[in-house]
């Protein structure tokens, strides 16, 4: 039905992002040979698993309402407490039930930034970044939590991989842990939930304008409040996944994941005013820094450089939505003048 | 059988409605009545309660007091769907558009809601679009994502959402304020096509000219009380401003009185161009005002900008008293005595949130300052009571936001900083857009005292009115160029009408 139109592609933000991968990758390829390699590959997609699960819950909170800082702290509380609650019954059963307790955890926090979020109508931003601190004070105050061994059912899960892999080259060998696929499901999910529903379509309509939304019968309230509880979720889940793949739960290791993945997302075209944003350029804002992270290394530029790239990235990639949206607006002021 | 009289005929009888926010009475008792298959305006100045009324028929606010009946039929209690039930549509200022989604979905999110849909059926959606656009012949790409359209688009989209769910009443607020001439004169077309089909339209407004063009009959309010009800043929544009404001203005004794007092040279345009005009020469004295009438987009505001250094002349000369001047920025053509008042007050010549004291004076800090450029209090407020005195800004206190107040309060207020500056050519951009009756009179007034008292002035409007009321001599741009010149004598609406077409 839909034609192929080149010059709408253009105007998608998506696009350069693409572009940009391919030219880094194929840069990246022709200094060391070593970025088509399988093991690289499979690093990369490895790497890319918890922050582009972070990135939905930036997404979300972008679309509907504003940055939410929070989640990251949520995916470190909530998957503490699920362990700790699956050691104190002595749980050795299927992985799934430790996410459930950790989404259940997750849930509950992500209803504290909903709630204060709704009913007093406070930026977003400031809210997320004070129930942030107070997880945190939770987490290494009160729980005094440390590094700790898995759960038995965790424990399975991190030595279960989808594939692995070894560079014959190399003799480097790499693998992809089964976390992918929860990745995978939760892309799946959200895309279904935000094109096909009309719960989907409210959380665009409400981040368009909150109240033609309302005034068009969208329950605005219920559905940012539901955005923060599947944020709190969706963090939880994260939670969980990084400390399958790192075999260990590593307390300090979440703070400050927030603002690469929040700019993974920005940089995917999501506009940070509300109303705009999609799945392939959160997928793809989040693989073009990722890869940045993970393979300049290969070129030989050391880490402290990267930092300076992910930087240039970020603010080039802003740039080209800001100017998008300005030609845009010098486009419909001549239109304007042709009317006239 | 009186014409008001027969309950049959009317589609809306709302009577006695009484409102009061925290004291405050917005309404003092109206009452409306909405005959079948009409156009009604709704006129009044800003705060005479149009707009509460409005929240009430569409079940908004629920009134203190008073009766509502639809088709007569009584409603105590109305709520916002029980009024989209009876067949009452509202058309905000905003229209409510989603400008980030596309026109299919905009059009069909109301209904597919109301029939309490959970999940998106796009063929469904396509299908409620078309028949949307279909009904006022509205042609649009459906997958056009809405903030890619111009404005009067939006407002076919939502007239034609409002259509979608069997709308007999439509109220539009306020329709026309941001259309261009010829976007207006296509909605006023669509209004007399809705009309033909039954559909009956109230249409608020407070501009004179549309009020008689379109309406059949209209309903004045003031300070919440009823003031008139009367079929618009009944009535006279002169008592339309009367009825609206409680005062009589004389606009032909106004400018009868007029007193000229032209003096020396004060400006000289020596075919300048810069992005938007080209070629553009005129000349304004002392004690003149100028007016400079286009449409959007004819280069008016260009020019205002490049006058007043915010946009650069890439030919032609500009002379101040003799002399050749530069313009590179605002901060010169302060120095050297022109002061702008912008188009867009909101945006460009208001800080909205501050006071009043802080607007007018924020533009003249550096003489209320002490020598080490600390700011007196005491200055500042004696400065800011004089304008407030001066201009008639009607407030209770200014040190009040300056977002308080009404439109035309809020352009006396930006004018009052100007003037503050004592500058010697004024140039004004739409200085009434948006401004009642009697602050626009108000307003015309002060400017024919400022150019007696020898301040050159530069008027620049579409309003053919404007122009003719203030103005000493007009020229005329279109795309840019000036296309023509009009002197004092043959100033008239036809002269005005024959050269801008």
């Amino acid at each position: 039905m839909k034609k192929f139109d080149f010059k709408k592609i253009l105007k998608h933000t998506e696009f350069y992002v693409f572009v940009i991968i391919i030219a880094l990758s194929l840069i990246i390829q022709a200094r060391s040979g070593l970025f088509f390699a399988n093991n690289n590959i499979v690093d990369l997609l490895r790497s890319l698993i918890v922050p582009s699960i972070y990135a939905l819950c930036a997404l979300l909170a972008f679309v509907s309402t504003g940055p939410d800082v929070s989640f990251p702290l949520i995916a470190a509380l909530s998957a503490y407490l699920a362990i700790i609650v699956t050691k104190a019954i002595g749980y050795t059963g299927s992985a799934f039930l430790v996410f459930i307790f950790a989404i259940i955890f997750g849930m509950v926090m992500g209803a504290l930034n909903g709630w204060i979020i709704v009913k007093y109508k406070f930026p977003s931003l400031i809210v997320t970044l004070g129930t942030s601190s107070i997880f945190n004070g939770i987490l290494l105050g009160a729980f005094e939590a440390g590094r700790m061994d898995l759960p038995q059912p965790l424990e399975r899960l991190g030595e279960t991989s989808l594939l692995t892999v070894k560079n014959a080259r190399t003799g480097l060998g790499s693998s992809l842990p089964m976390t992918f696929l929860i990745m995978i499901g939760l892309y799946i999910i959200t895309y279904l939930v935000l094109n096909y529903t009309m719960v989907g379509r409210g959380v665009y309509a409400l981040g368009g304008d909150e109240i033609s939304a309302e005034r068009a019968g969208f329950n605005v309230k219920a559905i940012r409040f539901g955005i923060f509880v599947a944020n709190g979720a969706i963090a939880a889940i994260a939670g969980v996944c990084y400390s399958v793949m790192s075999m260990r739960y590593l307390p300090t290791e979440y703070e400050g994941g927030e603002m690469i993945v929040i700019a993974a997302v920005i940089l995917g075209g999501t506009r940070m005013a509300g109303g705009v944003g999609t799945l392939k350029g959160c997928i793809l804002g989040t693989l073009l820094l990722t890869m940045v992270s993970n393979s300049l290394i290969l070129v030989g530029i050391p880490v402290s450089w990267q930092r300076v790239f992910i930087g240039v990235i970020i603010i080039i990639g802003t740039a080209i939505s800001a100017l998008q949206s300005y030609t845009a607006g010098r486009i419909k002021s001549k239109v304007k003048k042709e009317a006239a | 059988m009186g014409r008001y009289g027969d309950m049959m005929s009317n589609i809306l009888c709302a009577k006695g409605i009484k409102k009061s926010f925290d004291g405050v009475h917005a309404l003092k008792g109206v009452d409306l009545t909405i005959n079948k298959g009409e156009i009604h305006c709704l006129a009044g100045e800003n705060g005479c309660g149009k707009s509460t009324i409005i929240k009430i028929i569409s079940g908004f606010y629920r009134p203190d007091e008073g009766a509502i009946e639809v088709a007569g039929k009584g409603f105590p209690v109305m709520t916002p769907t029980q009024a989209i039930k009876a067949g009452i549509q509202v058309i905000y200022q905003d229209f409510s558009v989603f400008p980030n989604l596309t026109v299919l979905e905009n059009l069909a999110f109301n209904q597919v809601l109301a029939n309490k849909k959970r999940l998106v059926n796009k063929k469904e959606f396509r299908k409620i679009a078309e028949e949307a656009v279909k009904k006022i012949n509205f042609e649009v790409d459906l997958d056009a994502l809405v903030e890619t359209l111009p404005v009067a688009d939006k407002q076919l989209i939502a007239i034609s959402r409002a259509l979608l769910d069997n709308a007999k009443l439509i109220i539009m607020d306020e329709p026309t304020t941001a259309l261009t001439k010829k976007e207006i004169k296509r909605l006023f077309e669509i209004i007399a096509a809705l009309k033909k089909n039954g559909v009956t339209i109230l249409f608020v407004s407070h501009k004179l000219d549309e009020v008689f063009e379109i309406s059949d009959s209209i309903t004045i309010l003031r300070n919440g009380e009823n003031v008139i009800s009367c079929p618009t043929s009944e009535i006279t544009e002169e008592k339309f401003a009367y009825y609206m404001t409680g005062r009589h203005f004389d606009t032909a004794q106004t400018r009868k009185n007029m007193k000229k007092n032209i003096g020396a040279k004060m400006l000289e345009v020596k075919n300048l161009s810069a992005p938007g005009f080209e070629n553009v020469s005129f000349e304004l004295h002392k004690g003149e005002i100028l007016g400079v009438i286009g449409q959007l987009g004819s280069g008016r505001t260009e020019l205002s900008l490049a006058l007043f250094g915010l946009l650069k002349p890439t030919d032609g000369k500009i002379i101040m008293e003799g002399k050749e001047v530069k313009l590179p920025n605002v901060n010169v053509a302060h120095k050297l005595g022109i002061a702008l008042v912008p188009e867009d007050r909101l945006t460009e010549g208001l800080f909205l949130s501050q006071s009043i004291v802080k607007n007018i004076t924020v533009c003249r800090m550096d003489e209320l300052a002490s020598s080490i450029g600390i700011l007196s209090n005491k200055k500042s407020v004696e400065e800011s009571d004089k304008w407030v005195k001066g201009m008639g800004v009607v407030t209770k206190n200014h040190e009040l936001p300056v977002q308080t107040l009404s439109g035309g309060n809020q352009q006396k207020v930006v004018l009052g900083r100007w003037l503050a500056t004592t500058p010697k050519v004024l140039i004004l951009n739409g200085p009434t857009v948006g401004v009642d009756i009697g602050a626009k009179y108000d307003i015309h007034n002060l400017l024919r005292k400022l150019a007696e008292e020898g301040m050159a002035i530069i008027v620049v409007s579409d309003d053919a009115e404007e122009v003719i009321e203030t103005c000493n001599r007009a020229i005329i741009m279109r795309s840019g160029y000036v296309t023509g010149e009009i002197s004092e004598e043959a100033l008239s609406r036809e002269a005005l009408a024959l050269a801008s077409n």
